[in-house]
């Protein structure tokens, strides 16, 4: 289904006060995700690299930040942020005391929920190069522009397919 | 009667540990040995000799100046030593020593080295022996939290990032990490190369002790002007008006 107007929708954003470790993080996800509602989401955060970027130890692996697995919704991905700040859009505004209600359980310390606009809604000239022309519309502002591949994972209710990962 | 210098104003708790922090009178919390030290700033192997840029001073014959004869030089630039550096990431969430502070302490009480201050990181360069002995003096020192300060020669951000689960402060190389028994362990040098064995750091401060500690004025830890709610700012506050005042309406010559 196509999300046709934001104004029955609504986009919230929620900023926890540590990042999250790959546990809290899938722990917080299926939270979320069984509270419902969900239209799209994002999650956001740092870099994590696989090996050194710069510097004289460029290219040394770095272990620590590899397979960082998480299990949503049945659906196993790979992080490669450090999350801090997650996106996500509510078919509509009942569905956020449910929202907060599993952040609460899910997070062992404090967090904000801020509602506003987050992504958005037509298309840049990178949306443009990377998908031509968008048919549906929930995708723009799930990606990071300047990522060389999608990193876009879409969970159904019937079926499940991943393009690469979940996080942009 | 004797001349004190005045280092810092202010009456907080954040202007004292400036005083400390500037005048070199800091606390030693911990002993992290030498070689540990040296294998962390990663420039040469912990034991091997120090490389040189030139010979010994007393061979090399130096001019007659009147500087040179005051002033000693240190024991680096004596044996002709390379310049190398150790940089520092402190957190923004009360780490001991803000950026500006390790400058502070580095420009008044180390000879012979060169600090440098930017906006989440602060390094300071100096003849290779002398600068591993600047670099243990912070590390053993109240200046340091394990945890919320690390040496980043590459990488560095993190200073102003949110703190991890553990309290520590983010480190996209994983250069620390929490060890099980609560002890901060060194994983890999300044510049994310793999380390041979783990360095025990010792364990973090707690949040209260990293708070008690601090150089970092904050609203939500001590504010610049002291007191909130109080009838008058901290010194603190009035030094830097003034000293903004004069700036702007002189170009900092009061006349």
């Amino acid at each position: 289904m196509v999300t046709e107007s934001d104004t029955e929708s609504i986009q919230v954003e929620i900023i926890p006060n540590r990042y999250l470790t790959p546990a809290t993080t899938q722990r917080l996800l299926n939270e979320i995700y069984g509270s419902g509602g969900i239209t799209r989401i994002m999650v956001h955060g740092p870099n994590l690299p696989r090996s050194v970027p710069y510097g004289p130890g460029r290219g040394t692996p770095i272990e620590e930040n590899r397979d960082l697995l998480i299990e949503v919704g049945g659906q196993a991905f790979e992080l490669s942020v450090k999350v801090g700040r997650i996106r996500l859009e509510l078919e509509s505004e009942e569905y956020l005391a449910g929202l907060k209600a599993a952040c609460e359980r899910a997070l062992p310390f404090s967090f904000q929920i801020k509602r506003g606009k987050f992504f958005h809604t037509r298309p840049t000239i990178t949306d443009y190069a990377k998908f031509g022309k968008v048919e549906d519309k929930r995708i723009l502002g799930l990606i990071d522009p300047k990522a060389k591949r999608n990193r876009l994972a879409i969970l159904s209710e019937v079926q499940v397919t991943v393009d690469d990962k979940e996080e942009c | 009667m004797a001349y004190t210098p005045q280092f810092y104003p202010g009456s907080t708790s954040v202007g004292i540990n400036r005083r400390k922090h500037m005048s070199g009178n800091i606390e030693k919390l911990r002993d992290i040995p030498e070689a540990d030290v040296v294998a962390i700033m990663g420039h040469r192997a912990p034991g091997a000799d120090y490389a040189s840029t030139h010979p010994p001073l007393k061979e090399m014959g130096e001019p007659d100046c009147p500087v040179r004869q005051l002033v000693a030089p240190t024991a680096g630039a004596a044996a002709g030593d390379r310049v190398r550096y150790s940089q520092w990431t402190d957190s923004m969430y009360f780490a001991p020593s803000i950026p500006y502070f390790r400058s502070y302490w580095g420009a008044i009480n180390c000879k012979g080295c060169d600090p440098g201050t930017l906006s989440g990181r602060q390094i300071i360069e100096a003849r290779e022996r002398d600068i591993e002995k600047y670099t243990k003096q912070q590390y053993d020192s109240e200046m340091t939290d394990v945890a919320l300060c690390s040496m980043r020669g590459c990488t560095v951000h993190g200073h102003s990032l949110r703190l991890e689960e553990n309290g520590m402060q983010f480190d996209m190389l994983a250069r620390t990490e929490m060890g099980k028994d609560g002890n901060v362990y060194a994983v890999k040098d300044q510049v994310g190369i793999p380390l041979d064995k783990k360095i025990n750091l010792g364990k973090p401060m707690t949040e209260a002790e990293a708070k008690k500690r601090t150089t970092i004025f904050r609203f939500d830890g001590v504010p610049m002007g002291g007191k909130i709610g109080a009838r008058k700012f901290d010194e603190a506050i009035e030094m830097t008006h003034h000293m903004w005042e004069y700036r702007s309406k002189w170009g900092y010559r009061p006349e």
